[in-house]
Parts: structure tokens; C-alpha cells; sequence
């Protein structure tokens, strides 16, 4: 065959090595069954979300929101826009409901007690079994839940009322301080409603109001409307004084350290001040009057000067308004310090401003520690035969000297009703799993003239047979011969509600309009019952303003437990989001560690990452050190939520427990929980840790990544090219010009830079605008991404080598911090996510065009391309790239029910990042083809921008002037990271954060 | 007559001790014969090694990358730093044979074979590393142009492209000179070997018929000058090609026009000191002695010394324009190159490129085998040590010092590093066991012409 290989011998070798390789490339070691929907259930559409409103059951702010599920599950939560509280945006602790709906460690069914564990029963048996318990207890049965709604509160004391038993509210994080102080003062045992928008001047005495007291949500878009610089150039001046800033704190204009328990003495020494100057002090008069601000600053360990300068700013402010300490400083003497700060607000003119009441709503308000404290003592002395629990976990959030574990075992019959386990479930007789807030119905009233509904978004998740605590008390009630005239939660909500309707006249039509309504807006506009002026009282009681003693040594530190912005009160520990999420103030993620200054660290030769023993008079725990330059050198401080030891396989035996430390002490008169009690010994045990920390390096070295511009210097003009004449001048010659650098952000990228399928005449140039002056660093931006784009949770071995996943890094340098005397603060919040760049470092190294420019000027990355070489990654200034090292996506059932369908799982070996919420941009844009219009602005929102409480971000089209991205651009505060050096032409458009002082100047 | 004592003449001086060409023929031919102890235990280990290496790389196809130490922001590590070692090393093959056989260097005969063999196994090595570094090991065909339905090409802009090209092209054409230049050799094996052996027939196979005519002759000639030839710009090409991985990107001491011409000095410097590292001892098993002078050592180690200065120099460079950008991320990143997280290694480069071969001015130090050994054994500690210096430390203090990283080599990472050194030192065993590993017919060459003895005058 002297031809060669003939053309059909040539095809049939071709057929055969290419139908082995395409078998061996169609080959898969699973194989799945798809079983279509064989009846398609109704108002489900593949591919089409359908949005429920609802409340959120994180914590007692009850923010509104819309839940997106689509083929039946819940995928995605974001605030309710038309909700007053939530506006739109929500927390991270929010967005990690999902992952406590789908938590692979919820209880799988009824269980009673056997011997050391648990069997399971059935759920009839189960309410056959308390129904029988409290019968037998009448009247020695006891409710003891958290805050669960009105309605099902209502429900949970109707039953207890008709038993004749006790029923006790506890929520560990109480402000039953501040609700004592107003009602001392003003005669409302409420908690008042702050303004912090209208408000120029805001001072906290340590209220972490961007993080867990009050209405975080709500408080942090006030703050960033008052706060952040106004078109007309106003801007409140933040004052938090506090031994330790907080992320609230860290937000700060000007920062007093002032020693913990000298709160009461600065607030009524500058009321005193203040009232000298023209404040009118009503009946405290003499008492603030008897205040110096010299001996203030004595107590507080500042200098008077710096006093004096705050008396200023308080005379000058037309809105001011004053916070006491939060949770964190609950001191012996809270009630007192909370009053001053009260007081402190009326005399310089808050009243009617910044604060005023709603008129009582009818709730019933959170009974404060004190009626625990006497639970437990009845508890103890055999009172109590049959103890029902729901919505709180009191073996966990009290300190242990509290006896409750030793007391709640003396209980004859103990029911927890919980959707997980949890330390107090641990010790009960019968556990009934509760259904998570999105699979039940219930209600909210977190203020006044606000309600709204909370209905199940899906049907109950299928891996854990729970029940609803409304229901299963309707069902026992009725067992018991108790008609509450309903067989449901479901018609008791109804029923109550259509009583609420008549009598409140609430309008919308008949009821079942009106429900249908609120629950499809998922407001409700009861009107707002103004309480008229309010003014101050003269005290019933007398109150010791000075500084409360502490227990311990006085050579100790004062140790200051402080709720977690991630955890709350520790119910959200089982979260793999909340647990990655860096800390917003410690950026440590998976563990727990001390707060010690610098300076006092050195002092006793400890090192950050040394494990300490921190020892109270009450108790110790063992963690690694912080070092943290923002905390006073007189204290520590630990946050809460740590130390779990039975509630599931993220928070077990992750961090410690810092009521351990603290003893069990009412404060006075309000009956809350003593908090910051103690001074502490810190002891090195000689051993170190790798803390699971992002943070690199905290300091900028005048690069320009997060430039500042002084009030007082905004719209001057900076010639910035004073040092470049030379080189101008070279080019100007004909010297060597490189690609272009210069242009507007909307002609990114720049002639010169155009590679690929970018084709700037006919797309969109998509961009961001974020305000460096608003944002608070919180940090609900990165859960809600990792939400919406299935990004994966690595664990904390990963994190210690270095490999968080997040789209978005908060960095958070420290620019002027000073623990030592009051002064300017300054700490600047960078959310860094991939900046879009027009001229991108990571596209010409990638080999394989996993890296590219899509031809609407997007940074894409193809998942399916991406070899793994990681080169984009070291050639990306901005470090936003991340890495699956593993097969992070997977997760365990039904963790996995909440993967958004838009958005690719993401498998090992592939790089991924921020994408600019590419699927929300494609939805928009063919629902605007559908409709055959044009895409309007603002119909795209990235996750990161719909859920940002203070409202920094703005995204949209930069190319069309209209825009708002475009006209938020358009600011001489807008800049680009790193741009100036690199030529990177990003499509994120920073603005730059406002300041009182002086700011070095950087060229940007 | 007085001829032989005159230093004129060709092989007196380059190989004074080697009275025959059948002397040549027998002592090479010696080193394929059995096997000593020495080498049984070297190779035991470097199959130990392999091991070590499909166990380590399994593992890590099997679960993850993550099994290394890379983390965000350094992506690349020990894997690239061992990558670009060994490409270095791979450098001087192809230099002591083709450049220096161009310039007609007198030395080079003896040492080339070795340097080519160590050449071809230093790419074969180094050509694992981007297979083991990537994300999804099984996808690397992505990187070449393979003609596909769907019209997907690579990134031609994309570095890691060009040094797909620069290395296979390398390994392709050192392969081929290795190849070309062994024949005549193999020829003479397979002369000596017993006929039915496994080797006569190995021999007889890859000695492509070589009968030694003339006219063979004449066409290997020509063929091996052409290669040469061809070979002489890849030596420059490769490795800048392989630095440009570092300078096309914006990363801070990686971005620098030095580079190129710093990379293919330390190539050159790194791959002859392992010529020195890998010549003593086989000099010293196999008795070679009379092959290997003491001018041939003293010759590497001023090749050493000459690009240990240019080296030097590259370093002492980069340092002044860090200081001269006047940019702090520049900056910044050198200093923390000397004072900062990885200082050790930094100094380790330093003092073993920078500080020790500076006795290679000594001509004591030169002609002394055993002060070469350890010099080399340093001069290759930290060569590994400067790739590693300039692609962590660069990556790990960064623009963002937020986001700056530490990154810690993992025991699969060193597992695999050690393991690469099974797998070359795998194949150079052999091939000094297989194949003539000095060059019998170039010897000749060099040697005086075989004249008949002059007889005794007839009484």
C-alpha cells in the first residue's frame, strides 16, 4: 500500500478515538434521576422567583423582609423596602437566617428524655405528654420565652393564664436600663425613638447602635444620612465615648476614653455645662449643677480642656442627641448612667428632636433579669412542676453563677421548644422541635405604628418534622379544655388581627383584604399614636451617679463583655456565614480572643495570638490575645456567643463563653443583668495560636487606597501634578507616552486598553459608586454576596492559611487612634471587591481566557475555563481574587436548598470573584427585552448595594449621565484605588471619607 | 622527538593523562558496566523519591490543591519556585554544548554529555511543576492550541502561553542534541556489548545503524552544528521567557525590564554550579579523573563567578530602583524582603549567591574539587532560595497591606519538591548507567591522532 492511509481508513480511526474520547468525557460516576414535576404545582414557575414578604426572627428589631424562593425553597432574604425599619437594606445576622432555616444540625423530630439522652416520640405522644405535665403542674407551671411577637406572646400568656402559671419574657440583651432611666426621667417605661438622621451632633456613651442595641438596621441608615456629608456640606459630628470603640465607636469623629463607670459624672457634668451655658435642666437643676467638669474629668481619666471642647460642641449643635451606654457598659450603676444621658439630651435640646415616645403600644415589655432571678429561686425551691421554654436559652446566656442549670434540674417536667438544640435544651425532658421563623406564621411590632406579618415562605423543610410553638400550644390548650377558638396559630393570628383591625379602624377594606394586603406588602400602617411633649420629671428615687465599684483586684483590668455584632446573644453560632464573617472590629472569624491594648500587652510581655487566662472573682476562660489599639489600657473586653458546647457542629467548642466571668447581680432599680462587673487578671499560659484572622496589614503607608478630605478643605482645588512636570514635559517632547491614564470613569476603559469583545459604543459601562463617608464597615454586604452567589464558608483551618472565599474584604485601616487622651478618630472602612477594571491586570495573564472582558465592559470569569493557574490572582493589585482550594460547595443537606439556581457552584480548583451580580444584570436586561423597553436605572442592584443599611453603594450604567451612579460620581471627593499607580481604570468609583481634623493629603 | 612534550598540541593539553583512543573507549565504556553499591543506594533512594512524589501529587489530585500551603495573596509558591530552579538548572546543558561548542571552548568535551543529560532531565522536572500547580491538573491541555469545535484557543497575551511555547520548544530541541550527539557513542556501546544482551539490542536500536563512514560523518557534523545553532538562542530565550512570567505582570519585584538578561545569568549560574555539583562525584565513583581536570573545574567555576557578579549586581539593581521608584509599595516590598517576614530566606540568597562565590577569585579555591563541591552545593541552596524570595515575598506584601498574606510551605508542597529531585536524579542514574556519559567521540577528537609507535632504530 504504497498509497499511505487511505481517506476512509483515516475517517474510521478519526470515528473510533473520537467516540471513545467523547465517551470517556460524557462518563460521570453519579448517576441522578430527574423526576419532573409530574403535577406542576401552582404559582411556581422553574427559573421564576417568587418573593413572600415577612418578618425576620434574628433579633427583637423585626426588620421587614422579602424572601425570593424559587422552586419552592427560600434562597435568598433582603430587607422590605416599604418596611420603616428594615428600608430596604438588612444585616448580616439577617441574610444567616436562611442557613439557620436549612441547618443540617436542627432537631430531626420530638424527643423525650431517656436515661442520658434522648429517644424520639412521636409528635401526638409528644403533646399528649406535656398536655398530661401541665395539667398535673396547674399552677406551677411556668412559660419562660424571648421575645417571640405580640401575637404569639398573647397566645403563650392566655395559656399560662388559664393554668394559673407563671409566665416570664427574658431576652439576654435587655435595655431595661434605658426603659427604667425614661421612665424615671420622663415618666415612659419605654425605650424612647431616637432620630439619628435628623440629628447634627451624636454622642454615645458606649451604645453599639450600629450593631445589636435597638434597631441596628434602621439606626445605621439614620447615621449615615446625618452623618455622611451632605451636598450642602453638612455633616453630624459622631462622639463616642467608651472605654472600648465598638464598630459603632470605630465610626467616630472624636473618641474619650473615658474610664468604664464614669459615663453618669461626664453626662451630668456637661449637662451641668450645658445648663450654665442656657440648657435648661427642669427639675435637675441642682443635682447636674453639683457636677464639675473638672471632677468629671478626673472620674473619666480625660483632660478638662478636652471636656470643654465637647461642652462646645453640645452649645453649638441644633439637634444633638446623647445614647447611654449600651449592653456592653451596663454597669452597677446603669440605670443612672442611662439617666444622665437622658438628661444630658434635654438640656441641650434633644427632647422633641432627636428623641421623643411613641405612646405605648400595648406590647408587653421584656421582663428584665430580675424576674429571672426569681424564676430560678422558685425553680430552685421546687415551685415549679412543669417549665416550658421557648425562643431563649438561658443555660447558655446567663452566668452560670445565676444557679439556673442546678435549678432548672429541680423542675419536675422540662419542655424546650427549639428548632436546634441548644445548652438548655440539653437539660430538658422533652424537646419539641419549633419551626424556623420562615416556615411559621406570627407578627412583629418592633415601635410604635410599625407591625407587620410574618407568614411561612415554604413548606417546612422536609429533613426535620417540627411544628410551630403557636400551634402545639393551641393543640395542648385544647387537650387541656382550654378553646382559644382557633385550631391554628394560622386563625388565632387571624383572629386576633381582625379584632386589631376593628378596633384600630386600621382601613384597607374588609379584613380579608386588609390581610391579604398586609401580607402581600407585608406592612401594616397602623397609625402612629403621638405621645405629645414630653419633659423632664423630677427623680422618684434617689440614684448614685458615681462610678459603680467593680469586683476583683484593683490592680486588674476592667473586663467589658460585649454582645457580638456576628452572634447577638450567641443564638446565631451555628452559622457557617456568621462564623466566617469577619468580625468587624477584630476581623478574626471561627473563634473567640481578648481585647488588650498594645501598650498594656507589651506591659506583660504578651504577644497578639498568646492564650491567656483571664480570671474572675467569678470564673476564668482560656483565649488568644488582640491587640487592639482601640481599647482603653485600663480594660479588656470579650465578646459574646463564643463557647457553645450543644448546639451544632459550627458553634461547638468554638471560643469561650464570657459570662462565665461575670457574677449573677441585678442592677438597680431596673433589674437588669449586671455586665460590666469585674476587673480581671490576665495570665499568659506560655502558649500561642495563629489567630483565624484576614487582617494583613492595618495601616495604609500613604498609598492611595483610602485617601480623606477635611470638611473644611472640600471643593479646593489640589495641583497634584507639581512633582510630574519633568516627566510631562519629556512626553511633551515626544518622549516615551504610554497608554493612555487619564480620562473620565465612564470612558474606561481608555483607547489604548480596549481588548477583546469590549465594544464601548453600544453597551453599558456597568459601575459602582461607593461612599466612604456612609459606610460603617458593618460588614452585611458580605453575607448578603455570599448569599446570592453561593460563595462557600472554608472553615477556620482555612482561614488560618490564608484562604477566605468572600467576594468582598472590609479592610480597616487605622489612620489616627489614640487610646490614651480624647482626640480625633479616624479609621477607615474599605470595602474591596473586584473593581471592574477597564484596563484589568488579571486578563492578560490568564492562559486560557478564564479572565476576560465581556463585551459590556464586565470582568467575567468563566468558572468552567479556570485551569487553576492563579496567575490573575498574583497579578490583581486589589487581591479580590479567591480560590476554591477544595470542593468548598459542598455542603451538607439541605444547606444546600439555598444555592442561588442563577449562579454557578462553583467547583475545586477554579478562581472566583465578585462578579457585579452578572445574574441580576442578565435578569433585568431580559426582563427589559421582554417588555421591549429600555433597562432603567436602579433596576439593577447587587446584593452588596440592596442590602447596605447605610446606603453607600450605588450601582448602575456610568456611560448614561442620568444615572445615579453617574451623578454620584460626579464628586471631587470620587477617586480610584490604586489607579493612579497602576492604571487599572476601575469601574469602582470611591468617595472619600469626610473628616473634622486635618487629613494627610494623597494623591489619588 | 620532542612533539609530544609540546604544549601545541591539542589533546596534551586538555586531557594530558590519556595515552590511547582504546583508553577512551574502556574507561567510558567501564561506567555502563555493573553497578556499584554507591549507585544502587542512590537510585534505591531516587525511586524512594518518586514515591514520595505520586504519592504526595495523588494526594493532591485526589483532594484538593488545598494540600499545599498557597493562599490568597500568594498563589504561587514553592511549586514555581521549584519550577523555575529547575528550568535554570537546565540552562547550562545546552550552554557547555552549544554555545561553547560554537566558540570552539576546548573544555567543554568532556563535561557535555553530563550538562546535556542533566539539561533534558532538569525540563523533564521542571515540566511537571505546571501540571502540579494548577487548580484542575487534568484541564492543562487548555494551555495549548489544540484545534477544537468550539473555536477555543489560549491566550496568546498571557505569559504562561509564551512559556508553554519557550519550554516545550527547549525540551524539544535539547532533546534532539542529546540525541543526535550520542549516537556515534551508543555506536561504540553497542560494539562492545555481548550480542543477545538487552543492551546490544537497546544499543543497536538507538545507535540508528552508525557504522562510522564517512559519510555518516559528514551529515552528523552538519546536523549537529545546525542544532547548535538552533539551540544557541533558546538558551537566552527560555529563560527570559520564564522571567517574563514575573516582569509582564504589576506585582511589585516582579515588575522590572532586569529580568530577562538577571534570569539567564542565574540560569546559567545555577545550572553550571550543578554541573560541578553532579561532575565531582561521578568523577570521583567512576575514576574519571583523567577526563575531568582540574581545568575543566577551573574553567566552570569562572563561568560561575562571572555570572554570580551579574547576579549580584541584578540584586544590588533591583534594590536601588525600589529606592529610586520612590513608590512605597516598591519600597516597602524590598525592605520587607530583607527585614521583614521572610528576611532568612533573602539572606540565605544572598549570602549564597551574593558573599560565597566571591573565593571562586582564589585559584586555590578553584582547583580544589572538594571547595568546589560545597560552593556549588551552596551556589544551588540559594538559587532555589531566590526564586522562592522573589515570588513569595513579592506576593505577600503586596499594594493593599490589608490584604497582605503569609504563606507556609505544607508537607505536600515538600513532599513533592523532594520527590522531583527522586524523579531527575531517577533518570540521570540511568542514564550514567545506560548511556556513555562523557562524550567518547569528541574526546577523540581533542586527543593527539594515534601514530604508529616509533620503532627502534634497527640495530
Amino acid at each position: 500500500m504504497s498509497e499511505g492511509i487511505k481517506r476512509r481508513d483515516f475517517l474510521k480511526v478519526l470515528g473510533v478515538t473520537g467516540a471513545g474520547a467523547s465517551l470517556v468525557g460524557c462518563s460521570t460516576d453519579q448517576v441522578n434521576k430527574l423526576i419532573p414535576y409530574v403535577v406542576p404545582p401552582e404559582e411556581i414557575t422553574p427559573g421564576v422567583a417568587t418573593w413572600y414578604a415577612s418578618t425576620c426572627g434574628e433579633c427583637a428589631a423585626a426588620c421587614g423582609v422579602w424572601v425570593k424562593t424559587q422552586e419552592g425553597r427560600a434562597i435568598k432574604i433582603e430587607g422590605n423596602p416599604n418596611h420603616p425599619v428594615s428600608g430596604g437594606a438588612l444585616c448580616a445576622r439577617g441574610h444567616a437566617t436562611l442557613q439557620g432555616l436549612y441547618d443540617p444540625d436542627r432537631l430531626k423530630g420530638p424527643m423525650r428524655r431517656s436515661g442520658d439522652g434522648f429517644e424520639p416520640i412521636s409528635w401526638d405522644e409528644a403533646e399528649a405528654l406535656l398536655a398530661g405535665e401541665l395539667r398535673s403542674a396547674g399552677s406551677a407551671s411556668l412559660f419562660l420565652h424571648g421575645a417571640t411577637g405580640p401575637t404569639l406572646t398573647d397566645l403563650v400568656s392566655r395559656v399560662a393564664n388559664s393554668l394559673g402559671g407563671q409566665r416570664v419574657e427574658y431576652e439576654a440583651l435587655s435595655e431595661a436600663p434605658l426603659r427604667e432611666a425614661a421612665r424615671i426621667a420622663f415618666g415612659r417605661n419605654e425605650v424612647p425613638v431616637y432620630d439619628l438622621e435628623s440629628a447634627d451632633l451624636i454622642l454615645s456613651f458606649g451604645a453599639d447602635f450600629l450593631e445589636t442595641w435597638g434597631s441596628p438596621v434602621e439606626q445605621a441608615r439614620g447615621f449615615a444620612r446625618s452623618s455622611g456629608v451632605s451636598e450642602d456640606g453638612g455633616k453630624a459630628r459622631f462622639v463616642f465615648l467608651g472605654s472600648r470603640l465598638s464598630l459603632t465607636g470605630q465610626n467616630a469623629d472624636n473618641w474619650y476614653p473615658i474610664r468604664p463607670g464614669s459615663e453618669g459624672v461626664v453626662a451630668l457634668a456637661l449637662a451641668g455645662a450645658v445648663a450654665r451655658q442656657g440648657g435648661d435642666a427642669g427639675p435637675y437643676g441642682d443635682l447636674v449643677s453639683a457636677y464639675s467638669l473638672d471632677a468629671a474629668a478626673e472620674a473619666a481619666g480625660v483632660s478638662l480642656a478636652s471636656l470643654q471642647e465637647l461642652v462646645g460642641f453640645l452649645v453649638e449643635a441644633q439637634a444633638p442627641l446623647v445614647l447611654g451606654p449600651g449592653v456592653a457598659g451596663q454597669h452597677r450603676g446603669a440605670t443612672a448612667a442611662n439617666l444622665a444621658a437622658l438628661i444630658l439630651t434635654a438640656v441641650s435640646g434633644g427632647v422633641g428632636t432627636t428623641l421623643r415616645f411613641a405612646a405605648p403600644t400595648g406590647g408587653f415589655p421584656s421582663t428584665p433579669f430580675a424576674d429571672v432571678v426569681e424564676t430560678i429561686s422558685a425553680m430552685a425551691a421546687g415551685q415549679v412542676r412543669t417549665a416550658v421554654l421557648h425562643g431563649t436559652n438561658p443555660a447558655y446566656t446567663l452566668p452560670p453563677a445565676s444557679g439556673f442549670a442546678d435549678a432548672f434540674s429541680r423542675v419536675g417536667f422540662k419542655v424546650v421548644v427549639t428548632p436546634q438544640m441548644n445548652e438548655t435544651a440539653a437539660l430538658a425532658d422533652l424537646i419539641l422541635p419549633d419551626r424556623h421563623p420562615l416556615e411559621a406564621w406570627g407578627d412583629s411590632n418592633p415601635r410604635d405604628g410599625v407591625w407587620a406579618l410574618q407568614q411561612p415562605t415554604m413548606q417546612p423543610v422536609p429533613h426535620f418534622d417540627s411544628r410551630a410553638a403557636g400551634d402545639v400550644l393551641l393543640s395542648v390548650a385544647r387537650q387541656l379544655g382550654v378553646d382559644l377558638g382557633a385550631e391554628t396559630f394560622h386563625d388565632y393570628l387571624r383572629n386576633r388581627w381582625s379584632e386589631r383591625h376593628a378596633a384600630l379602624s386600621l382601613g384597607g377594606g374588609n379584613f380579608s383584604d386588609f390581610w391579604r394586603e398586609a401580607l402581600r406588602t407585608g406592612v401594616i400602617a397602623a397609625p402612629t399614636t403621638t405621645a405629645g411633649s414630653v419633659a423632664l420629671q423630677a427623680p422618684d428615687r434617689p440614684l448614685a451617679f458615681d462610678p459603680p465599684s467593680l469586683d476583683g483586684a484593683t490592680d486588674g483590668l476592667t473586663l467589658l463583655v460585649h454582645p457580638s455584632s456576628r452572634f447577638g446573644d450567641g443564638r446565631g453560632a451555628n452559622r457557617g456565614w456568621l462564623q466566617e464573617l469577619p468580625d468587624p472590629v477584630a476581623k478574626i472569624t471561627w473563634h473567640s480572643w481578648v481585647e488588650i491594648h498594645p501598650d498594656t500587652a507589651r506591659d506583660r510581655g504578651i504577644r497578639k495570638g498568646d492564650i491567656v487566662r483571664v480570671v474572675s472573682p467569678h470564673g476564668e476562660v482560656e483565649l488568644p490575645v488582640w491587640t487592639y489599639p482601640g481599647i482603653r489600657a485600663d480594660t479588656v473586653a470579650i465578646a459574646m456567643g463564643g463557647g457553645h458546647e450543644n448546639t451544632g457542629r459550627w458553634a461547638d467548642g468554638r471560643g469561650v463563653n464570657p459570662m462565665l466571668l461575670l457574677p449573677s447581680e441585678v442592677e438597680q432599680p431596673s433589674g437588669a443583668l449586671v455586665h460590666l462587673a469585674t476587673r480581671v487578671d490576665v495570665i499568659p499560659t506560655g502558649r500561642h495560636r495563629r489567630l483565624a484572622t484576614i487582617e494583613g496589614e492595618s495601616q495604609t503607608f500613604d498609598r492611595p487606597i483610602t485617601p480623606a478630605v477635611q470638611l473644611s478643605e472640600m471643593g479646593k482645588e489640589k495641583d497634584h501634578y507639581g512633582d510630574y512636570g519633568p516627566l510631562r514635559e519629556f512626553q511633551a517632547m515626544g518622549g516615551f507616552v504610554p497608554v493612555p491614564t487619564e480620562g473620565n470613569p465612564e470612558d474606561y476603559p481608555l483607547e489604548g486598553a480596549r481588548y477583546g469583545d469590549y465594544d464601548p459604543a453600544n453597551n453599558a459601562r456597568w459601575a459602582m459608586a461607593i461612599d466612604l463617608d456612609k459606610c460603617t464597615g458593618c460588614s452585611a454586604c458580605i453575607t448578603a454576596c455570599q448569599s446570592e452567589n453561593n460563595i462557600g464558608v472554608v472553615g477556620e483551618d482555612q482561614i488560618l492559611m490564608g484562604r477566605d472565599l468572600h467576594w468582598i474584604r472590609m479592610e480597616r485601616y487605622y489612620e489616627t487612634i489614640d487610646a490614651s487622651a480624647p482626640g480625633p478618630l479616624d479609621i477607615r472602612f474599605l470595602p474591596m471587591l473586584c473593581q471592574h477594571c477597564g484596563n484589568a491586570p488579571c486578563e492578560p495573564v490568564c492562559p486560557v481566557y478564564a479572565a476576560y472582558h465581556t463585551p459590556d465592559g464586565l470582568n467575567g470569569q468563566i468558572y468552567n475555563r479556570c485551569v487553576g493557574t492563579r496567575y490573575c490572582a498574583n497579578n490583581c493589585p486589589y487581591k479580590v481574587r479567591v480560590f476554591n482550594w477544595y470542593e468548598f460547595s459542598d455542603v451538607p443537606e439541605p444547606l444546600n436548598w439555598q444555592y442561588n439556581p442563577d449562579v454557578t457552584v462553583r467547583t475545586e480548583g477554579v478562581m472566583e470573584k465578585c462578579s457585579f451580580c452578572v445574574q441580576r444584570i442578565r435578569r433585568a436586561e431580559n426582563r427589559a427585552t421582554v417588555e421591549g423597553r429600555d433597562l432603567l436605572d436602579g433596576e439593577v442592584a447587587p446584593a452588596c448595594q440592596q442590602s447596605c443599611p447605610a446606603e453607600a453603594i450605588v450601582f448602575g450604567n456610568i456611560r448614561d449621565p442620568e444615572s445615579r451612579v453617574a451623578q454620584v460620581s460626579k464628586n471631587d471627593r470620587t477617586y480610584r484605588v490604586l489607579d493612579v499607580l497602576i492604571n487599572t481604570q476601575p469601574a469602582v468609583n470611591y468617595l472619600r471619607k469626610v473628616t473634622f481634623h486635618p487629613v494627610k493629603d494623597i494623591h489619588v | 622527538m620532542a612533539m609530544a612534550s609540546e604544549p601545541v598540541e591539542r589533546g596534551a593539553v586538555t586531557h594530558p593523562d590519556i595515552k590511547s583512543y582504546t583508553e577512551v573507549n574502556t574507561d567510558i565504556l567501564a561506567m555502563l558496566s555493573r553497578p556499584g553499591k554507591w549507585w544502587w543506594i542512590l537510585f534505591g533512594l531516587s525511586v524512594a523519591g518518586i514515591g514520595l512524589l505520586a504519592f504526595s501529587w495523588g494526594n493532591q489530585l485526589i483532594n484538593g490543591i488545598g494540600l499545599s500551603g498557597l493562599n490568597s495573596p500568594v498563589g504561587w509558591g514553592a511549586y514555581i519556585t521549584t519550577f523555575v530552579f529547575w528550568v535554570g538548572i537546565a540552562h547550562s546543558g545546552t550552554l557547555i554544548s552549544a554555545i561553547l561548542f560554537l566558540f570552539r571552548a576546548k573544555w567543554r568535551q568532556s563535561i557535555y554529555r553530563a550538562a546535556e543529560a542533566m539539561t533534558v532531565f532538569g525540563v523533564m522536572t521542571a515540566g511537571l511543576y505546571p501540571l502540579i500547580h494548577l487548580g484542575r491538573a487534568w484541564h492543562a491541555y487548555w494551555l495549548f492550541p489544540y484545534a477544537n469545535q468550539r473555536m477555543l484557543w489560549p491566550n496568546f497575551r498571557s505569559p504562561l502561553v509564551w512559556d508553554v511555547f519557550a519550554v516545550t520548544t527547549y525540551f524539544t530541541v535539547s532533546s534532539l542534541f542529546f540525541i543526535l550527539g550520542l549516537i556515534p557513542d551508543i555506536a561504540a556501546a553497542r560494539d562492545q556489548s555481548k550480542p543477545g544482551t538487552l543492551r546490544k539490542a537497546f544499543y543497536t536500536a538507538t545507535s540508528f545503524g552508525w557504522r562510522g563512514t564517512d559519510r555518516q560523518w559528514h551529515h552528523f557534523g552538519t546536523a549537529y552544528l545546525f542544532l547548535a545553532a538552533l539551540a544557541t538562542p533558546l538558551v537566552l530565550s527560555v529563560h527570559s521567557v520564564v522571567s517574563w512570567d514575573f516582569a509582564m505582570s504589576i506585582v511589585p519585584g516582579w515588575h522590572a525590564t532586569i529580568f530577562a538578561p538577571y534570569f539567564v545569568a542565574g540560569a546559567i549560574f545555577s545550572g553550571v554550579a550543578m554541573v560541578i555539583t553532579l561532575m565531582v562525584p561521578i568523577r570521583k565513583i567512576f575514576k574519571l579523573e583523567k577526563y575531568l581536570t582540574v581545568r575543566h573545574f577551573d574553567a566552570m567555576a569562572k563561568l560561575v563567578l562571572l555570572t554570580g557578579i551579574i547576579v549580584f549586581y541584578a540584586y544590588l539593581n533591583e534594590f536601588f530602583m525600589a529606592w529610586y521608584s520612590a513608590e512605597d509599595p516598591e519600597r516597602r516590598m524590598f525592605w520587607n524582603r530583607l527585614f521583614g517576614h521572610y528576611w532568612w530566606a533573602t539572606w540565605i540568597m544572598l549570602v549564597c549567591n551574593g558573599i560565597i562565590p566571591v573565593m571562586l577569585w582564589f585559584k586555590r579555591v578553584r582547583h580544589s574539587i572538594a571547595a568546589l563541591f560545597v560552593l556549588t552545593l551552596f551556589v544551588n541552596i540559594g538559587m532555589w532560595f531566590e526564586r522562592y524570595v522573589i515570588i513569595v515575598t513579592s506576593l505577600s506584601t503586596e499594594y493593599l497591606p490589608f490584604a497582605w498574606g503569609v504563606y507556609r510551605p505544607s508537607v505536600t508542597e515538600m513532599g513533592i519538591v523532594i520527590g522531583t529531585f527522586g524523579w531527575f536524579f531517577f533518570w540521570f542514574l540511568l542514564f550514567i548507567r545506560l548511556l556513555p556519559p562523557v562524550a567518547i567521540s569528541e574526546i577523540k577528537e581533542v586527543l593527539p591522532p594515534p601514530m604508529r609507535p616509533k620503532k627502534e632504530v634497527a640495530r
